[in-house]
């Protein structure tokens, strides 16, 4: 035996034992991610019912038409199949009655999802586990384009449950010298265009398109300046296993294309080009 | 052989010692593998109802993020100071039982035989933080190989300026005794106010500055250079930063060449 080689299978052993080491430890903080970080999911599965709060209408995301109870619904309907419970909605007239969501006094033991219009951002982020529903909205307008691109005229604004930035949104309007009519009911929006009382309408992307009967076109507000968001399914914080769970159904019905078809039957495919 | 060659066969044998010794000594794995266990699993799990949500528009703790998600980056800090702080009782042992008298007679520099050291256990506590890693998917942090590379920069330089100051410590400190006690009255204030576990910063949110902290508290939290090293964690981690996000990895990269110049000054009066 040469000493090289003797010294070659030493330094070998000694590598082992260091690897073997350092294996045992990543092998043994690899089982214990698989541990439950919270019993969300388990006390789903356990009553076999996923709850979920929505506003009473929010065209095409909540739609009071049980033929077609709306995008978010529908989505919501296949993840809990595919969950294997049942979903049970909740309608809540107070969701976006009141510009403080705290207003709406949506609590844990009402449901466990909240959706029908939670935009991505980052008050939201702060009260919510966010899971994107792979739709978008931002602020975007119905109107004649030379008076979008010059400004000067009345606007009317229906803010809507959707957390889009308002204070931004009266900026940009101000700046373009609109005089903003506040609306009430998105229902209202496309009559005040009609007899005159606005010049153009403004709300959020979605709630335009399925207003929209005549399909005029609808043009996105200053993407810069206000931006373009995903909407989202808000689930409580702290509800790491019910969202992973949620998460990994939900990709299953992208790849499936049951997601896609969804979209397309809802109209809520949106391009995301920037208005004038 | 050139002077390089030889300076760099040297340093990489006193890694080499170190890394053995370190990985061979399964006790020191334990308390690499125990740190996140008790400090994620078992406090993150313990606190996170305190933190989580029951009226919408209502929490406590209004951060983009779970608390496990914040927790996550400060876990990697902890164990990573613990390692590289406690790497220094090796060279207490040393000098205890003859074996840095008989290096220090060696032809190499007394720089390159610090450096290797250093270097050995920046290797071992950057290894430690690679551990709370694979937690990632426990604690719901999704990572990019990009937030990896990243996070392993600045763990490193952590480890390399914590070692060091472990190393400034031991010079000072003559018996393990003194040396278990000094540390760990060093290591856990130093944790607890680096807004690790809680956010201790009034500005963080509108929500959080309405409840009021002490400012001796407030002020603790911003001279604390681990509160930076938290922070550019968290940056890399869950790309959240409370601070300048290049203040952390500035103070980080400060630190580890203040540390080691001190320690050279201190080794080499050994």
């Amino acid at each position: 035996m040469t000493t090289q080689g003797a010294i070659g299978r030493g330094s070998w052993r000694r590598w082992r034992t260091v690897g073997l080491n350092l294996a045992g430890a990543a092998l043994l903080l690899c089982g214990l991610t698989f541990l439950p970080p919270d019993n969300s999911l388990a006390e789903v599965r356990k009553s076999g019912v996923l709850r979920v709060c929505v506003p009473e209408s929010m065209p095409p995301l909540v739609t009071d038409d049980p033929a077609r109870p709306g995008y978010d619904l529908e989505l919501l309907d296949l993840i809990a199949k595919e969950l294997g419970v049942r979903l049970a909605v909740n309608r809540n007239s107070a969701i976006g009655a009141d510009f403080n969501p705290r207003n709406w006094r949506l609590t844990r033991a009402q449901c466990q999802i909240i959706a029908g219009g939670v935009a991505d951002n980052e008050p939201a982020r702060s009260f919510l586990e966010l899971l994107p529903t792979g739709l978008h909205t931002g602020w975007a307008a119905i109107g004649p384009d030379d008076m979008l691109s010059q400004g000067g005229g009345t606007a009317a604004v229906f803010p809507g449950p959707i957390g889009l930035d308002r204070l931004a949104l009266s900026r940009y309007l101000r700046s373009k010298k609109f005089r903003i009519l506040t609306i009430p009911a998105a229902s209202q929006l496309m009559p005040a265009l009609a007899d005159g009382t606005a010049d153009i309408v403004i709300s959020d992307r979605q709630t335009l398109a399925a207003l929209n009967s005549a399909n005029a076109p609808i043009h996105w507000l200053s993407e810069k300046e206000l931006g373009v968001l995903d909407l989202a399914f808000g689930l409580w914080k702290g509800d790491a296993t019910l969202l992973r769970a949620m998460r990994d159904s939900h990709q299953k019905l992208i790849s499936s294309g049951l997601a896609d078809s969804l979209s397309t039957r809802y109209g809520t495919a949106v391009d995301a080009t920037t208005g004038p | 052989m050139s002077k390089f060659s030889t300076l760099r066969r040297g340093i990489y044998a006193v890694w080499l010692r170190e890394i053995m010794r370190s990985f061979r000594d399964r006790g020191q794995l334990i308390g690499g593998v125990s740190r996140p266990i008790i400090w994620l699993l078992i406090l993150g799990i313990g606190l996170n109802p305190y933190f989580r949500g029951e009226i919408y528009g209502e929490v406590r703790f209004v951060i983009p993020f779970t608390y496990l998600q914040f927790l996550f980056p400060a876990v990697i800090v902890l164990n990573i100071m613990y390692t590289s702080i406690l790497f220094a009782v090796s060279m207490i042992w040393d000098r205890e039982f003859g074996f840095l008298r008989e290096v220090l007679v060696s032809p190499m520099p007394r720089w390159a035989v610090l450096f290797g050291k250093i270097l050995g256990g920046s290797t071992v506590a950057t290894m430690h933080g690679l551990l709370v890693l694979i937690l990632a998917r426990f604690a719901d942090v999704t990572l990019g190989w990009d937030q990896v590379a990243l996070a392993l920069v600045l763990m490193f330089l952590l480890s390399f300026g914590l070692t060091s100051f472990g190393v400034i410590l031991a010079s000072r400190v003559r018996s393990f005794e003194g040396f278990g006690v000094f540390s760990n009255t060093i290591i856990l204030p130093l944790y607890f106010c680096s807004s690790s576990v809680f956010p201790l910063d009034p500005s963080l949110t509108r929500t959080q500055a309405a409840a009021t902290y002490p400012e001796w508290l407030t002020l603790l939290v911003q001279i604390n250079p681990i509160t930076y090293a938290v922070d550019a964690m968290r940056g890399a981690l869950i790309s959240y930063s409370q601070f300048d996000p290049l203040l952390g990895p500035g103070i980080i990269a400060a630190g580890a060449v203040l540390f080691f110049a001190i320690a050279l000054v201190d080794f080499q009066r050994q």
